[in-house]
């Protein structure tokens, strides 16, 4: 031992003693308290707000640091992990962006935490009215719209001079194009069994005159003479040939590559398009318009609202901190620079008569207009189990296992037991 | 003796018991956001409900429509490729190393390749019919016809698992019964019918049965391939259940699916079992 000790070199004392005031230095800034926030997005959403929580991290250094962890790209994969890490208690998350349906069943299962101290009631008047649904339960907040999202109809400038605004006017147009050859399909839409099958046919049985399910008074309308017309005509696009018959196993990947490669007149699918359809390999490059949905005439066109939006978790242990980070990307200047590097649509409602981006991009007023005939699909916590009911005799509908009227009577009924199984209304 | 046997049997009964027996518990109860995601005793009411649900029986004949089906092609081809690579012949090692690729493969990103394949009417094969002058095949968006294309998918990846099992068999035939069988002038299908295919047997049922209960329990190529559609026409007993626990986080009632499944399936094998004792015992006394 005490030769150890005398073979100590001076130089070897003063490295430690430098040695021991670094890591002295390191354990007191550590000391300081950093929040930590996490919250859990779907990977685009969670690549596109890189920069932006980068920039948080350096405005807030030493005193929040967010994570963003990059989730599945999937709608339904995120919901299946945030619910498992949810179900086994201590989750490693503080927030979560959400799509819009899942709020009433996670409210249900009493995993948000209420929003209302940090966004009040003038934050909720800056928003566009169309995102302003769908966020509260009860009226408390547990939601804050980041990015609007509503169902559109895209057309081609080239091939005609005005969109179809009914049902009627949609076919009569696409069998002209498709007898002279323009194009080989009139319609492109989202006819896969699963949730953007249920978005297109909302819009739609809404567009008929109809509607799908009113929680507040507890009724389906899904086998009223509307809903079934609406469902029929979609039938008919496909055993006329407006549309091809494997658009029943479309989602919205499918819809746009067949209409980005020039092969439909008209299309079915969310903002984002727009940006894909104006990419250099595309063949409809800027020959391409959005409009509502196609309606009969007194009826209301509707758009499918989709919006996604942050919710705070119950488990989280920095609810200061995360309202914090949640203020910070949906901010009037992340939400622009979401919109200008990837096109997402804002929520702010200054931002659609921001003359810089409407410069930028020509559709905005489009979407404001679009936004204004959005509408949320049936809030309840059973909604999950009513789409997929639907889904399935819509899509045995389509297929043409049954007729329309079959279809939706059974929907109908099944949606109801549902509501009576779970001790809901009817 | 019987003490050696302890951490095997524990860990038999920690990772295989436990499950089943918490599912049958939570069968018996209902918990889902209507109790609070709080188990609540319903007495056997989803029994009841599973027993009038048409969907779990129509998901019930599916899922075993396409375990026969697709079980039943592999082995078929699996014994083929066996035997194919149980001959001695030059590039046999590399071929044997190659057959294995589809089993490696995650079945996420071989599904998503055959739903690309499959895809109408961008997809190489839709393309080649249209080259050919042949209507669209639309193979993803017929209720009819879908379920096929899963088990072509299904058949692709395995086939090598049951291949592997069945070429450990053929191994272990020795080579002498083959020449003696020659020697008194049995030609190669006699040869095949004689020893190849009653010293198999056993490497026959243990595929059959790994693949049967594997096929059975298929959700990962049917969720990323169809979702279930058309129409539910593709829709597995193992979708159902995940359905009902995730999505609609109605967690007893998922248990009851799970459990049903797990009743039918334990049918089936016994079934199976049954059968294959009735089938071997007349071959025994033939050896005798």
């Amino acid at each position: 031992m005490t030769s150890a000790l005398r073979r100590l070199q001076p130089w070897m004392v003063a490295a430690l003693t430098m040695a021991l005031l670094v890591a002295g230095s390191m354990v007191w800034v550590q000391a300081r308290p950093t929040e930590s926030v996490n919250i859990l997005m779907p990977a685009p959403f969670a690549d596109a707000t890189q920069p932006l929580v980068k920039r948080f991290n350096q405005e807030h250094r030493g005193r929040i640091r967010l994570t963003v962890t990059r989730g599945p790209l999937e709608t339904e994969a995120i919901s299946d992990l945030a619910i498992s890490s949810l179900l086994l208690g201590d989750t490693p998350f503080d927030a979560l962006l959400m799509d819009i349906t899942w709020v009433p069943k996670y409210v249900a299962a009493d995993w948000l935490q209420p929003l209302d101290p940090w966004f009040g009631p003038e934050a909720m008047a800056a928003l566009a009215e169309g995102v302003r649904a769908g966020n509260s339960i009860n009226d408390v907040l547990y939601r804050w719209p980041l990015v609007a999202s509503m169902g559109l109809l895209y057309w081609r400038t080239d091939l005609i001079d005005q969109p179809p605004r009914t049902p009627q006017e949609l076919v009569t147009i696409s069998r002209q194009l498709q007898a002279d050859g323009r194009v080989p399909w009139g319609y492109v839409w989202e006819g896969r069994q699963y949730e953007g099958l249920s978005c297109v046919v909302l819009e739609l049985v809404h567009g008929f005159g109809g509607f799908w399910f009113q929680p507040d008074q507890a009724a389906v309308g899904l086998n009223q003479p509307q809903a079934i017309a609406a469902v029929a005509w979609l039938r008919q696009l496909i055993s006329e040939g407006i549309s091809p018959e494997a658009v029943t196993n479309y989602a919205e990947p499918e819809a746009l590559q067949s209409f980005k490669a020039g092969d439909a007149a008209f299309m079915r699918n969310w903002p984002y398009a727009w940006a894909e359809l104006q990419q250099p390999g595309s063949a409809v490059r800027g020959r391409v318009g959005i409009t509502t949905m196609v309606a009969n005439s007194g009826d209301p066109s509707t758009a499918t609202l989709g919006s996604w939006g942050l919710s705070m978790l119950r488990g989280s242990a920095h609810p200061e901190a995360t309202a914090t980070a949640m203020r910070f990307l949906s901010s009037t200047e992340s939400q622009k620079a979401l919109f200008l590097s990837h096109g997402y649509t804002p929520t702010a409602a200054s931002l659609y008569r921001d003359p810089e981006l409407i410069a930028l991009n020509p559709i905005l007023p489009q979407l404001e207009e679009a936004l204004e005939h959005a509408l949320p699909r049936p809030e309840t916590p059973l909604y999950a189990q009513i789409s997929d009911v639907l889904q399935r005799d819509l899509s045995a509908s389509l297929t043409g296992q049954q007729s329309a009227a079959q279809g939706m009577e059974r929907a109908s009924a099944n949606t109801e037991a549902i509501l009576r199984s779970a001790g809901g209304t009817p | 003796m019987i003490l050696l046997l302890g951490p095997a049997g524990l860990l038999l009964l920690v990772v295989f018991a436990a499950p089943l027996l918490h599912y049958a518990w939570l069968s018996y109860h209902a918990d889902s956001v209507v109790t609070g995601l709080e188990p609540v005793l319903n007495h056997g009411a989803n029994w009841i409900r599973l027993l009038q649900d048409q969907r779990f029986w129509q998901d019930a004949t599916q899922t075993l429509r396409f375990a026969l089906v697709s079980v039943g092609v592999e082995l078929l081809l699996a014994l083929a490729i066996a035997l194919l690579l149980d001959q001695r012949w030059r590039g046999r090692g590399a071929v044997r190393a190659i057959a294995l690729i589809p089993w490696a493969l995650p079945t996420t990103v071989m599904a998503l390749g055959w739903r690309w394949i499959f895809n109408t009417p961008y997809g190489p094969l839709d393309q080649l019919a249209h080259a050919l002058g042949w209507p669209s095949l639309n193979l993803l968006a017929s209720p009819a016809i879908t379920w096929i294309a899963t088990v072509v998918g299904d058949v692709w990846k395995t086939t090598p698992f049951a291949a592997l099992i069945l070429l450990a068999g053929l191994q272990t035939i020795p080579g002498d019964l083959y020449e003696a069988l020659r020697l008194e002038g049995g030609s190669s299908w006699v040869c095949f019918r004689r020893i190849t295919l009653p010293l198999l047997r056993p490497y026959l049922a243990l595929a059959l049965l790994f693949r049967l209960a594997q096929a059975f329990g298929v959700f990962d190529l049917i969720q990323v391939m169809t979702g279930g559609g058309p129409a539910s026409s593709t829709e597995s007993l193992a979708l159902y259940a995940y359905l009902n626990a995730m999505r609609f986080l109605d967690f007893g009632y998922s248990a009851t699916v799970v459990s049903g499944s797990f009743l039918l399936l334990l049918g089936l094998c016994l079934g199976g079992w049954l059968l294959s004792l009735g089938l071997s015992r007349p071959q025994r006394q033939q050896e005798v």
